[in-house]
């Protein structure tokens, strides 16, 4: 029999923590219990850093990662994440869609094997006081997180005033006023509890945090070969409805925090336009070459213009 | 060249390798105080600050702890649990030296490897060229060691690779290895026999690892009753972790991976930092300055000074959170404070261990905070629920020093005006430094991290530059002696948190959880095996893993036996702080041992009755959850 070590920030319970535990259960019926998927949520393994880490040297087998780590492994997977450029929900998919298998193909060359694709939801700014334009956000300090040089260099290019900081310091460094806003996605606000110490969300789609499941193609390859296209499939399906049902849990993250005095400003056409702008101007400059490749920057830019095309838009 | 000059050279070769390495040491630490300064001063005036500042100052971090652990080996300073055993003979007491020696060696060199497979795994794989010019039997040799594998790249800042980062682990225990090997015995002889331990490691693995599960429980043993004769524990932790992991036939070089996690954690750059400032301030004098600054100014008060200090342990581990800094910081400062007013030794020591984890439970505490988040609870009423229970904690204490200070006298003076103005006056510099940092903080100036920096470079300029108590040669020693007690201390807890890695991979307390759930049916009990096995936490785990960890398991047990999860934080945290002063293991022992100087026996045993009155107090508020859930709906 067959363990299969899957490391997770997610926490216990979480719909992202339940896919799994479905998965695992739909693995180990499908392979009369040869294969054992085995879970550690909650980040008791680390972050997605730590866990990629534990992967390298065989300690894990698979993990949930986002866009932000993925890009250590193939930088181009990172465009799908790039802020002001996927908007929608339908382009997301559209996107996962025709590039998934590239992406993919990618990863198997670096010995990892997707088994899914979902996403963490979009990310929106939480402020302290009411942001509407990229001026507004420009006047108080944005909370960083993280090591990413190069997105911190975006945000000051652009005028922002990122303060790199650890998550832990997000809620003191709110309370003592050192940061006045935040970029999360709204799940993860409420969750975490940040959201009471900075009450204004713009009702902006900054970018989407997509997530992929990944495996060791080492440990995927150990499972026989007649099981695997089974295992994958359950995964898949499992992955695209988990993708459905957390845009809901946002939708209903968002209400919930409403209840406890959120307060959610509309961002009207021309102001988004300002906001894609700035970001077309001086964030482009920073990532579009140095960071992911042109081609594939063009590639989605391309195809978002085609599904818009088709969609009427 | 004669024999004479060839050992002559020989030594100076070694002086001058003894003195780069305190040297890089030193500006190692001192950047470390630098850089966060530097960062803040350019964000504030400039709206730039340094790049990936934080990065930086995690993975220097990790660089002092590996470099002052290598200076603990040189200078014999890695904690043991046991001094030199006095009662066997000189002869047999070498030959126990030997053998804690030899398997000292053995458990770096297995460390070694396995920080070196770490970092391989992380670096990219050969470049593909290499492919054609190596020939195919080297290739085949080669292949599992993962050399021609790139998983992608991972960085600091955006342009070290993060395996050159990682090298400082393989190094420093390699020559952790061979100072072990050299420092066992003057005779050249037994040094090779010692130096056995190194091919033993290599060829032992592979030949043993059929029998690999039977084998631990005796290797174990070893490695426990060597400890108990005066190994170092750090070898009997990182020792223990490489024979589980081995023996359960996961990769070992989880155990550099899981120590490159907490000590290159974001949280972990305030214990150089905050210790490097309290050792300024100890070497510079400034307690003598203090003493006469409190006795003119609550002198009459009995016991005054160390309630102060207990009441200064505590506020400081509010904000900093994590108990084990306070002792790193504060104690060297406190404790010549509390002897030269005229407290007991065995008193002041005792005491100020067992403050180290006072405050734990008040406001701004980040460990409540993060309780709060993992257990979603609301942060301000967990504040709420912690309240009382933290002022009950800090009661007992008060209390002692107050009859202690009845006792013996120490520290008594009459109250007299212009003596307070003078002391103060004299003082003044230090007097205001916690105000300063406080204003920093909580002005949302500067993060905790900034803080610990702008205190020690103050603490720097006041002790070199206005009261001149510390030259630089001064200075020097100091940063030194500061980095052999970090990387002591960081390489505990790194190995310590690689054993418990073991544990988490293996699901034990994921298990130890269901067998409660299915065998514990009363609250009562609930609770007390709860007390019992957060103590055992305490012990392994340092308070950031315990949380993240832990909470979530005893979470959906608690809510069963509708225990309240504000009060179920209040115990937690409460029980981990006991935990923390358990012997033989307890963090806070080894870190006051360390710190002061004294055998881990001998501060065991001061700090035992501090350790039994906060047992009391924990007992109290655990079941009587009104202490804390009735405060809470008062309070609403
Ligand atoms: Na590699
Ligand atoms: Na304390």
């Amino acid at each position: 029999s067959q363990v299969i070590k899957l490391g997770t920030v997610a926490p216990e319970g979480s719909p992202w923590h339940e896919a799994m535990l479905e998965v695992a259960q739909k693995w180990k019926r499908l392979s009369g219990s040869k294969v054992t998927l085995r879970i550690y949520a909650g980040g008791v393994a680390g972050d997605e850093e730590d866990m990629l880490r534990k992967i390298r040297i065989g300690q894990l087998h698979a993990t949930a990662l986002t866009s932000g780590t993925l890009r250590t492994i193939v930088p181009d997977i990172e465009v799908i994440s790039f802020p002001m450029l996927i908007q929608t929900d339908g382009e997301f998919d559209y996107i996962i869609e025709k590039l998934g298998p590239e992406f993919e193909a990618r990863l198997a060359k670096k010995g990892f094997k997707v088994l899914s694709w979902t996403t963490t939801g979009w990310v929106h700014f939480f402020t302290k006081q009411p942001v509407i334009t990229p001026d507004d956000l420009k006047k108080g300090k944005l909370f960083f997180w993280g090591s990413d040089t190069t997105y911190v260099q975006l945000l000051k290019k652009s005028g922002f005033n990122p303060v790199p900081l650890a998550i832990t310091d997000l809620l003191p460094s709110l309370q003592t006023g050192l940061v006045r806003s935040f970029a999360a996605p709204p799940t993860a606000a409420l969750c975490f509890q940040w959201f009471a110490l900075a009450p204004n969300m713009t009702n902006l789609r900054w970018q989407p945090l997509a997530g992929t499941t990944i495996v060791s193609l080492k440990q995927w390859n150990k499972i026989p070969a007649n099981l695997r296209p089974q295992l994958e499939n359950v995964a898949r399906k499992v992955g695209t409805r988990l993708r459905k049902r957390i845009r809901k849990l946002e939708k209903d993250a968002i209400a919930a925090m409403k209840k406890h005095g959120l307060a959610v400003h509309p961002v009207s056409r021309e102001v988004k336009e300002q906001w894609k702008k700035l970001v077309r101007e001086k964030g482009y400059p920073v990532f579009v070459g140095p960071r992911f490749s042109k081609e594939m920057f063009d590639t989605v830019c391309s195809m978002l213009d085609e599904y818009r095309r088709s969609r009427g838009l | 060249m004669t024999p004479m000059r060839c050992l002559e050279l020989f030594r100076r070769i070694i002086l001058w390798t003894r003195r780069t390495e305190d040297a890089i040491l030193g500006i190692a630490l001192l950047s470390m105080a630098l850089l966060p300064v530097v960062e803040l001063v350019g964000r504030t005036c400039f709206g730039t600050g340094i790049p990936g500042a934080t990065e930086y100052l995690r993975h220097l971090t990790l660089w002092i702890g590996f470099l002052g652990a290598m200076l603990a080996a040189r200078e014999g300073k890695h904690l043991k649990i046991a001094a030199a055993l006095s009662w066997l003979p000189p002869r047999a007491s070498r030959i126990v030296d030997c053998i804690g020696a030899f398997i000292s060696a053995a458990v770096c060199a297995g460390l070694f490897g396995a920080s070196l497979e770490l970092v391989v795994a992380e670096a990219p794989g050969f470049p593909s060229w290499t492919a054609k010019i190596i020939p195919d039997f080297i290739k085949q040799w080669l292949e599992p060691f993962g050399l021609f594998q790139s998983g992608g790249l991972t960085t600091v800042a955006g342009w070290i690779p993060i395996w050159v980062a990682e090298a400082v682990m393989p190094f420093g225990f390699a020559v952790m290895a061979i100072r072990f090997i050299l420092h066992a015995s003057k005779y050249s002889w037994v040094r090779v026999l010692v130096g056995l331990s190194l091919p033993a490691m290599i060829l032992l693995p592979p030949l043993c690892s059929e029998f690999a599960s039977e084998l631990v429980p005796p290797a174990l043993t070893l490695l426990v009753v060597a400890t108990a004769l005066g190994m170092p524990i750090f070898i009997l932790l990182g020792g223990a972790a490489l024979l589980l992991f081995w023996g359960h036939n996961v990769t070992v070089a989880a155990i550099p991976a899981e120590l490159y996690r907490i000590v290159a954690s974001p949280i972990f750059p305030t214990i150089p930092i905050f210790t490097l400032a309290g050792f300024i301030l100890s070497e510079g004098g400034a307690s003598e300055r203090l003493v006469r600054v409190f006795r003119a100014l609550f002198g009459w008060v009995p016991g005054g000074l160390a309630v102060g200090a207990t009441l200064l342990c505590a506020f400081f581990t509010t904000f900093t959170g994590a108990s084990g800094v306070t002792i790193l910081a504060l104690g060297g400062l406190l404790l010549p404070m509390l002897l030269k007013s005229g407290f007991k030794a065995t008193f002041s020591v005792g005491l100020l261990t067992a403050t180290g984890s006072l405050g734990l439970l008040l406001p701004p505490s980040l460990v409540v905070i993060l309780f709060g988040v993992i257990a979603h609870v609301p942060i301000i009423d967990l504040f709420k629920a912690g309240l009382v229970p933290g002022i009950l904690l800090m009661i007992p204490f008060c209390l002692v020093c107050i009859w202690h200070g009845v006792k013996t006298g120490a520290g008594r003076a009459p109250f007299r005006l212009g003596e307070a103005i003078a002391a103060v006056r004299v003082a003044k510099w230090e007097v205001i430094m916690p105000v300063f940092v406080l204003l920093l903080i909580f002005s949302g100036f500067c993060t905790l991290v900034e803080a610990s920096a702008v205190l020690a470079i103050y603490a720097l300029i006041a002790e070199t530059f206005i009261y001149r108590d510390l030259n630089l040669q001064g200075v020097m020693t100091m940063l030194v002696k500061c980095a052999a007690l970090v990387g002591g201390v960081l390489i505990i807890v790194g190995v310590a948190m690689g054993l418990t890695s073991y544990f988490v991979d293996a699901q034990v307390p994921m298990h130890a959880a269901a067998w409660a759930t299915n065998h514990l049916h009363n609250k009562w009990l609930f609770l007390l095996t709860l007390n019992g096995a957060l103590i055992i936490v305490g012990c392994l785990m340092d308070i950031y893993s315990a949380l993240v960890v832990v909470v979530p398991l005893i979470l959906p047990m608690a809510e069963s036996f509708g225990v309240h999860p504000a009060h179920l934080g209040v115990i937690f945290l409460a029980n981990l702080q006991l935990g923390y002063l358990t012997p033989p293991v307890g963090m806070n022992l080894f870190l006051a041992s360390f710190r002061f100087e004294r055998p881990l026996t001998t501060v065991s045993r001061d700090a035992l009755p501090f350790l039994l009155m906060m047992a009391a107090v924990v007992l109290l508020i655990t079941y009587i959850p009104w202490l804390s859930i009735g405060v809470l709906q008062l309070l609403r």
